[in-house]
């Protein structure tokens, strides 16, 4: 009786077995390994979604934290043998490096409607390899309570020398407004400095990103104007021991949380991704920002920079089935109405296509960003041209030390400047 | 016989099997590597030679690592054994408390490296800071934004984690020494420093052994704490061989010189180790 029990039980969970994985094999499944931190629950709602409407497709959504640990976990993956369908790829470089496994994307409908020029980064020979997540721009983000306290008239300010003028007003009067220090600055973080902040000079001396992906040699052009900005966010930042080698001990979370969000100082050098960060910590304070341009001294002083920070690709070796499906989420995702849904109110993303009419971003620092997109007063993003490692590692390093006082300005830029050469030989 | 031999095998095999597979095929896959310019990605995979290690010699970096690990090992294992000792010697006096003060001291190896770098980065950073800013001490400002302070950050956190590891087996060795001979030395009138000196340091001596050639070794190959608390800031003057490595691997692409920087890494730390090994192995007495 009790063996004979037991042999049913264990048949029982057998058939289970048998069930469950039949029904995982005839569904097309689409493995997405991407980067977004930040967004990864609001995807995962958009796959269930996708997977309400295609019952014959599952979607699994894998992330992996941002940055450098993305391109080493992707390669671990493929390395693994376990490659996923949808994954992401960042600029040139990233699609040089992967050609071999992307999948040629210019059929798509959503090529069509992509704004001028965000498609480059992504286009070799004519064929389309990425979908471009969304714009993100970047810039002196500004509290604008505070800069109304201290009668100071943000759009107003266009050059450089106005921008040094509203921060010494916030200088003079920090005691009165509650400040620590006019601005706060993240040098700890390379990619503030060695990407973002350079990005504003290169920028300007190689166009666009295909030509800084090309260059065999960096000349830094505007590298006495890139030297004012450094040497302006370190005079204004505020320096925990006085003295500018502590902000190398500075991170993201003391500048965004710690210093901005609390309103300890008025000014941060960053982009429109911090605002859940702030509204998190203060609602009040997070609907009262706004976006200041990054001005390089005589040369493009209104201006900030507005890019692509990611693309999604799909995985050429993969079966036949599994790349359509693929394709048809990442179509359904940027084209369909629940898609178009999803993506301004949910991801809250500043779509790089055309079609979102009567959707508008609504956070103020997107709507910033997309009302300086359609002035006109952007510049490109070139960082994802920089040889591998040079933005954050070369320069970002060397600007640490320049900071330490370990390095004069101009050894630094010799030697970034061997670094590049020696990197595109 | 024959019975044995093949039970022999059967225990053997699958730990032998796991060996080969995780670590000496790799190496030899990472040997090849090294002379060759893999960026990690492509299949195609050019033989350059000895172009790597030559490069390795002209890397700055590289030696900046080197000389920045070796003064952290040799630190931070004095410290380290230093402190693991005296708190056994201390544990081991039969206290009351004695059994709460082993696992308290303990207790912090039980936290992972990536944890305890943020932990004590929030100390070093705000509540230094903090205190700083209280008491008017610049010099408890801006730590971790210096090499020197990055450098005593890295020792006080290392010599806070592993010396209650290195205790544990102090603690072993004194309570295996028989009472008998202390209790001999102390009725012929030694002191309880000439007890330790004479009686309990030559006895404990395989315990230095192998304590020395854990902090050693994981001083040398140190890689989750030094992300987590400076991630090798600034300027990457603290960034030690392995984290060097890791970087020119993914965020130079650069795989083969990577590898070819991993082999370098494995011969220095296997003579280093080596020779500790041998050097206090002679010293040991037996009883």
């Amino acid at each position: 009786m009790e063996r004979q029990r037991r042999k049913m039980l264990v048949l029982s969970l057998l058939l289970v077995f048998i069930l469950s994985f039949s029904m995982i094999a005839s569904a097309v499944v689409v493995d997405v390994f991407q980067f977004k931190v930040e967004t990864k629950d609001v995807l995962e709602k958009a796959a269930r979604l996708y997977m309400e409407e295609n019952p014959g497709v599952e979607v699994r959504i894998q992330t992996v934290g941002g940055g450098d640990d993305y391109g080493a976990a992707l390669r671990a993956r493929f390395a693994s043998g376990n490659e996923p369908v949808i994954f992401n790829v960042g600029g040139p470089q990233d699609v040089e490096d992967w050609l071999a496994y992307l999948e040629d994307l210019s059929d798509q409908p959503w090529v069509a409607l992509a704004y001028q020029g965000v498609l480059d980064g992504v286009t070799v020979d004519g064929k389309v390899y990425g979908l471009p997540f969304n714009q993100e721009g970047y810039g002196f983000i500004y509290n604008k309570r505070i800069f109304e306290k201290a009668g100071i008239d943000a759009d107003k300010i266009r050059t450089f020398d106005d921008l040094v003028e509203a921060l010494d007003i916030l200088e003079a009067k920090k005691d009165e407004l509650g400040l620590r220090a006019p601005l706060a600055f993240a040098p700890k973080e390379k990619w503030i400095t060695g990407l973002h902040l350079s990005n504003v000079a290169f920028s300007q001396e190689f166009g666009d990103v295909l030509t800084a992906y090309a260059a065999k040699e960096v000349e830094f052009k505007y590298g006495e104007q890139l030297k004012m900005l450094v040497d302006l966010q370190t005079k204004y930042a505020y320096k925990p021991g006085g003295l500018a080698a502590t902000l190398n001990a500075l991170d993201y979370a003391t500048q965004v949380e710690g210093l901005f969000s609390l309103e300890r100082v008025a000014v941060v050098q960053q982009g429109n991704w911090v605002f859940n960060s702030i509204a998190s910590i203060d609602e009040e304070l997070a609907a009262n920002i706004g976006i200041l341009p990054i001005p390089l001294k005589g040369v493009i002083e209104d201006s900030i920079p507005v890019g692509i920070p990611m693309y999604w690709a799909v995985n050429k070796n993969r079966p036949e089935a599994e790349k359509e499906a693929a394709k048809d989420f990442l179509n359904w995702l940027y084209t369909s109405p629940t898609g178009k849904e999803l993506i301004i109110n949910e991801f809250k993303f500043i779509p790089a296509i055309s079609g979102y009419d009567g959707l508008k971003p609504s956070d103020p620092l997107g709507q910033d960003v997309l009302r300086y997109s359609e002035e006109g007063r952007t510049m490109s993003w070139v960082f994802m041209g920089y040889p591998s490692g040079w933005g954050e590692q070369v320069l970002g390093a060397n600007i640490q030390a320049y900071l330490a006082g370990n390095m004069t300005w101009d050894e630094l830029v010799e030697a970034c400047k061997q670094e590049w050469a020696e990197a595109r030989k | 016989m024959k019975r044995s031999r093949l039970s022999f095998w059967c225990f053997v095999a699958p730990s032998l099997l796991a060996f080969i597979i995780v670590v000496i095929i790799p190496l030899f896959f990472g040997i090849y590597y090294s002379f060759t310019d893999w960026n990690g990605i492509n299949a195609d995979v050019n033989f350059t030679g000895l172009r790597n290690y030559q490069k390795i010699f002209t890397d700055n970096h590289f030696r900046g690592s080197f000389f920045f690990t070796l003064k952290f090992t040799i630190v931070s294992v004095l410290i380290i054994n230093l402190l693991g000792f005296a708190l056994a010697l201390l544990v081991t006096r039969g206290l009351k408390l004695s059994n709460v003060f082993r696992t308290i001291f303990f207790m912090p190896n039980l936290i992972g490296g990536i944890i305890l770098g943020f932990i004590w980065q929030f100390i070093f950073i705000s509540v230094f800071g903090a205190i700083g800013e209280y008491t008017g001490w610049n010099s408890l400002m801006g730590w971790l934004a210096t090499t020197e302070t990055s450098f005593w950050g890295l020792v006080i956190l290392m010599a806070w984690q592993l010396s209650g590891y290195v205790m544990v087996i102090y603690v072993a060795a004194i309570q295996g020494i028989p009472g008998e001979l202390v209790e001999a030395a102390q009725i012929d009138g030694a002191n309880s420093w000439q007890r330790i000196r004479h009686i309990v340091l030559p006895l404990v001596r395989p315990a230095f052994t192998v304590s020395l050639f854990l902090t050693l070794s994981n001083s040398f190959k140190l890689y989750d704490q030094n992300l987590s608390l400076t991630a090798g800031g600034p300027a990457r003057t603290t960034e030690m061989l392995a984290m060097n490595i890791y970087n020119t691997a993914f965020s130079f692409n650069r795989m083969g010189e990577a590898q070819a920087k991993a082999v370098i890494f494995l011969i220095i730390v296997g003579i280093f180790t080596l020779t500790q090994v041998y050097v206090s192995k002679k010293g040991e007495v037996e009883m």
